[in-house]
């Protein structure tokens, strides 16, 4: 299985990392994910992040990221850019309590999936998860 | 006109709110120099601020006139007696200003100092409006928590769970609460815009505190050298908006990441604080430039071009003076000089 855990024949919804610091935070998304049928992993950095996709046993097997921006070590803007270049077909939804307009349109226009402001609604959350879902499909089939 | 100086010289006659608006406009002008002013009234607001500054101060205009230091003598006391007399006793090159040419050049400073307390404030905003989405991000994130957990207690029967929940809630309230008082506290600071004497120290602390709170990223090491400084005397809102200012373009020209270091130190009649970054350093032909109006390198619509202009404005209006200095690659280091305030007399 080259692409990933995620393929349509496999059970579960799909793998999601998740890089926020605030446990408390990867905590409700964590919830709200796997209630919704998703594998969860998780980093409390961005330099905890870039490791968790590197390692061995996950190569390739996370099918969405959520990332937070401001983070200690390395902050998401550093990882986001790493993720992308390295894993240009996962794609990255940073979750960020920043409402920021500026950061959310040069995100968006380096082809991050999507902006979302905290606190996040349930349901917007699931359904930018699951478009996100669909678009790592629809890229891992082109390939 | 034969023989017009490079640098003018003038004397202020009346130091009542109109000499102390001309006052302050020739001092930020770099080509006039202020050779004294004179007031019957020794407390007169421009008498005070022209000690303050340094200038030669004297009750009696005729005095000043007598040291023959100036080209101009601009009269705003609007009385024909005094101009006659200073007609009557002016060396024979200077020249007189007076009546309602005097008054013209006072409105003229007044609306000149009108724009400029706008400008400050539109420089203000700009740092309320970085502060207001630091802020937001600190609640929001325990702001999520609480909605968060609360969504998912509407379907948890565990009891140990509902309660694990719960706490969590509780904290995430409190520390809400906790940064709300911080800021209500800042609000609410006695006397932020009467003068008094202000720990320059304290205020670097404050600024630094503030500025972590309005930038993205907070991975700065911040170094602090202070010395036992005298006190400033002072606006503390004005000075905590330049040190705030400094920081901030500091904390900015690093993107993040370096080290901050503050120092005072306690220099003759003068505390001087300097604020020193480990950035990527000021071009020289910028360094030259960063104190004009609206001179900004910052992306459109993230400064406004003022900061460090006003900056120097209420600086110099101290009496105090600011330089930058900066080699490429190796950041740029602020100096601010400013007077101590002088010991109360007992």
């Amino acid at each position: 299985m080259p692409w990933g855990l995620h393929t349509k024949d496999a059970p579960g919804n799909g793998r999601v990392m998740i890089v926020d610091d605030e446990d408390t935070v990867r905590k409700v998304l964590r919830l709200t994910l796997t209630k919704a049928g998703y594998d969860v992993v998780e980093a409390d950095h961005g330099g905890k992040g870039i490791e968790t996709i590197g390692s061995d046993d996950n190569m390739l097997m996370l099918d969405v990221i959520l990332c937070d921006i401001r983070m200690p070590k390395v902050n998401g803007l550093e990882a986001i850019a790493f993720f992308q270049q390295q894993y240009p077909s996962v794609p990255i939804i940073v979750v960020t309590g920043y409402p920021d307009q500026k950061m959310a349109t040069d995100l968006l226009s380096r082809g991050v999936f999507d902006y979302l402001v905290k606190p996040v609604d349930k349901d917007k959350l699931l359904a930018t998860v699951a478009a996100a879902m669909e678009k790592r499909l629809a890229l891992r089939q082109d390939l | 006109m034969n023989g017009v100086p490079l640098t003018l010289r003038v004397i202020i006659v009346g130091a009542g709110k109109g000499g102390a608006a001309l006052l302050e406009l020739f001092t930020r002008s770099p080509d006039v120099e202020i050779a004294g002013v004179a007031d019957v009234n020794p407390e007169a607001p421009g008498l005070r601020l022209a000690r303050n500054l340094g200038i030669r101060t004297a009750t009696d205009a005729q005095v000043l006139i007598a040291e023959d230091r100036a080209d101009l003598i601009v009269d705003v006391t609007g009385d024909p007696a005094m101009q006659s007399l200073l007609l009557q006793h002016k060396p024979s090159h200077a020249e007189v200003m007076g009546g309602t040419s005097a008054l013209l050049l006072w409105k003229l400073a007044q609306r000149e100092r009108d724009l400029r307390d706008q400008l400050i404030q539109a420089e203000k905003l700009m740092s309320i409006g970085t502060l207001a989405s630091g802020i937001a991000h600190e609640i929001n994130n325990p702001l999520y928590t609480i909605t968060g957990l609360s969504e998912h207690l509407h379907d948890e029967t565990r009891p140990e769970v509902i309660r694990e929940y719960l706490d969590e809630i509780i904290t995430a309230g409190q520390r809400i609460a906790g940064i709300v008082q911080g800021l209500n506290a800042f609000a609410r600071r006695p006397q932020a815009q009467d003068i008094g004497d202000i720990d320059l120290n304290r205020t670097l602390d404050e600024a630094v505190k503030m500025a972590r709170r309005a930038t993205v990223l907070d991975q700065v090491k911040v170094v602090t050298e202070y010395g036992a400084v005298p006190p400033i005397r002072g606006k503390a809102d004005e000075l905590l908006q330049v040190f705030l200012n400094l920081v901030t373009n500091a904390v900015q020209a690093m993107e993040g990441k370096g080290t901050l270091t503050l120092s005072t130190a306690r220099d003759d009649g003068f505390v001087q604080a300097t604020i020193q970054d480990s950035g990527p350093g000021i071009p020289h032909n910028n360094l030259t430039r960063i104190f004009d109006p609206f001179f900004t390198t910052k992306d459109q619509g993230k400064g406004t071009g003022l900061g460090l202009h006003i900056v120097r404005d209420i600086v110099t209006n101290y009496g105090g003076q600011i330089t930058a200095e900066s080699t490429l690659g190796q950041g740029a280091t602020f100096t601010v000089k400013l007077p101590a305030s002088p010991p109360l007399a007992s």
